[in-house]
């Protein structure tokens, strides 16, 4: 285990370094989240300039989900999608083979090799907007709502993770999967939403389907006491399901690529 | 003999690939009903290779060189047969196997594209684990082996094919492995730096006591570095065995190069030997190995002052193994 950390900040370091060599790039990046974090909020702001109550959930209580959204959005680009995008290209160059000749858990080096740093402020805008909105509900966040929401966090990423990696592993049979990937990005939009504004079928398929509805409601709802320890310990029951569905798949992915099933 | 590091018994490989019709409804139909066909890619081949051996493996594209080095490095599961690497069974793809082992792909980089050489090699060093005082030992060695120090802290996508390969052999053998499958690891680099691959290659060997197994396309690269053969050819193992014999048994003749002082293309020449070719000048006669001596002894009595050069060689190896392709036949092996 304190070897995959070490690995794991190892390859934070390495992806650290080749990002700084291109300190302009960062700065866009910065640039371009500032106006997609305010569009975003902005949009939210319109909205409740005609209304003070969407289907139960207040201006604050939206700001805190648009924070958790960024937070598990820019958590994502900047943990495994990155890795996710070299694995398909990996797999349709052959290069996969030196990532199975390490003697390293292969399912750990193709999700987390790769970080995309410049994403930190994605989840630092993410953790203002989630301030300011508690800050205006006035909400004094006690210990046990913290611990509910950082294990509503944890879930929400992992089961995004999860779903991502079922995605990638269909590269192994069908190569090309990058227009799946940008089918299930905006299915990701969606989550900048209470789930519980959309009709039922949308609702029923992103709390399944494509979970990031999910993924960034029940972590708003733990923090503002909407949800308590029951709810929470039933997701990270079903985010425990899915991780290992969705491991078991990939190894599945992996049989069939190194011809164990043929 | 040793124990041997590596142990093949009728290893084989058939692949089953999806068999598709050319054409539009073709395709349409095929992501329905697929028909395979199985292809067999190594047919039942057995080998031992002792500690410390260089080995190269030969064939044309597509004889199963590749297929069979990703076996023996656990990349591929066989379809059946038995194969012991490092007294490990490769497919099981334990760490404490993959940290003795290296497979480096001529075709194929490991290193990232965008960052110096230097930093994926300190990752290399987190997954394998190696200590401090090991890598860096080993780290130096190798920089003064390849001439890398001018290398290691540019971006890997700014160097030159022959420099990058250096980087990968480096990135490759870090950790030390016991066992090196190299595959075609001198491709598309111009002959200064092949060779000085092939030197690297060979004090390597030399130095770390490694086990080498080899393709290349390259018949020099095999000259150079590897005593014994390994002759595959559609899967089939046609001849194991000194890279001389090879020659010898293959290529029964010697070859007499013939220049003359006098344009004397009448001249008949055929009862030295069978003339392989011939112009105004010169010559060249293929006669039986052993009746090489006695036959160049000749030439020189019997032409006199028309001779003005004359050499005698064994035949390029290149033919030599040309010959064992297009006959087919499993030669009798020949120990090492």
């Amino acid at each position: 285990m304190i070897r995959y950390l070490r690995m794991f900040r190892m390859f934070a370091l390495s992806e650290l370094q080749f990002e700084l060599e291109y300190r302009l790039n960062f700065i866009f990046v910065l640039l371009e989240m500032v106006l997609v974090v305010g569009t975003s909020v902005g949009a939210v702001l319109i909205m409740f300039a005609h209304t003070t109550n969407l289907n139960g959930w207040t201006l604050p209580q939206m700001l805190v989900l648009i924070g958790v959204f960024y937070l598990i959005q820019g958590g994502n680009a900047l943990l495994f999608e990155p890795s996710f995008q070299r694995l398909m290209e990996h797999v349709r160059l052959g290069t996969l083979d030196y990532h199975l000749l390490k003697p390293v858990n292969t399912q750990f080096i193709v999700s987390v090799r790769h970080m995309r740093v410049v994403r930190i402020p994605d989840v630092l805008l993410g953790f203002i907007v989630m301030g300011v909105g508690l800050a205006q509900l006035g909400a004094r966040v006690g210990p046990l709502d913290a611990l509910l929401f950082a294990l509503a966090l944890l879930c929400g990423l992992a089961l995004v993770y999860s779903l991502l990696l079922v995605l990638v592993t269909l590269s192994f049979w069908f190569v090309r999967v990058e227009n799946l990937l940008t089918i299930f990005w905006a299915f990701t939009d969606a989550g900048r939403f209470p789930v519980d504004l959309y009709p039922g079928w949308l609702r029923f398929t992103l709390s399944t389907v494509v979970p990031i509805g999910i993924a960034v409601t029940a972590p708003s709802q733990a923090i503002a006491s909407k949800i308590g320890p029951v709810e929470v310990a039933l997701l990270a029951a079903g985010t425990v399901v899915a991780f290992t569905v969705a491991s078991a798949f990939w190894r599945l992915g992996l049989r069939n690529y190194t011809g164990a099933s043929a | 003999m040793n124990d041997p590091v590596v142990r093949v018994r009728d290893l084989r490989k058939v692949y089953r690939v999806n068999e598709r019709q050319t054409g539009f409804g073709a395709t349409v139909t095929s992501l329905f009903r697929r028909k395979f066909k199985e292809v067999p890619a190594v047919g039942g081949i057995t080998f031992d290779i002792a500690p410390g051996e260089i080995v190269g493996f030969l064939g044309p594209n597509g004889a199963g060189k590749t297929t069979t080095l990703k076996m023996l490095s656990g990349l591929l599961y066989p379809t059946s047969g038995e194969a012991i690497v490092n007294g490990d069974i490769p497919w099981r793809r334990r760490d404490e196997f993959l940290k003795t082992i290296t497979l480096l792909m001529g075709n194929r980089s490991q290193l990232v594209w965008d960052i110096p050489a230097a930093d994926s090699f300190l990752v290399l060093k987190e997954i394998y684990t190696i200590p401090d005082a090991q890598y860096g030992a080993t780290l130096d060695e190798l920089t003064a082996l390849l001439e890398l120090e001018p290398l290691l802290h540019k971006p890997v996508r700014g160097l030159s094919l022959g420099e990058r390969m250096k980087v990968e052999f480096a990135a490759g053998l870090l950790h030390s492995p016991r066992i090196a499958f190299l595959d075609e690891p001198t491709l598309g680099l111009d002959v200064s730096m092949q060779a000085r691959i092939r030197a690297f290659v060979a004090e390597y060997n030399r130095r770390s006591g490694a086990t080498i197994l080899l393709t290349s396309h390259y018949m020099d690269d095999v000259v150079a570095l590897c005593r014994r053969v390994i002759v595959i050819h559609h899967g089939v193992l046609l001849y194991d065995g000194a890279l001389a014999d090879l020659a010898e048994r293959m290529a029964p003749y010697k070859r007499i190069s013939v220049t003359l002082t006098t344009a004397s293309s009448a001249r008949d020449l055929s009862s030295y030997g069978e003339v392989a070719s011939r112009d105004e000048y010169h010559a060249t006669l293929h006669v039986p190995r052993r009746e090489a001596p006695e036959r160049t002894a000749r030439l020189v009595r019997e032409l006199g002052d028309g001779l003005a050069d004359i050499s005698v060689e064994d035949p390029p190896i290149e033919e030599v193994i040309d010959k064992v392709f297009t006959s087919e036949r499993p030669l009798e092996a020949v120990p090492a």
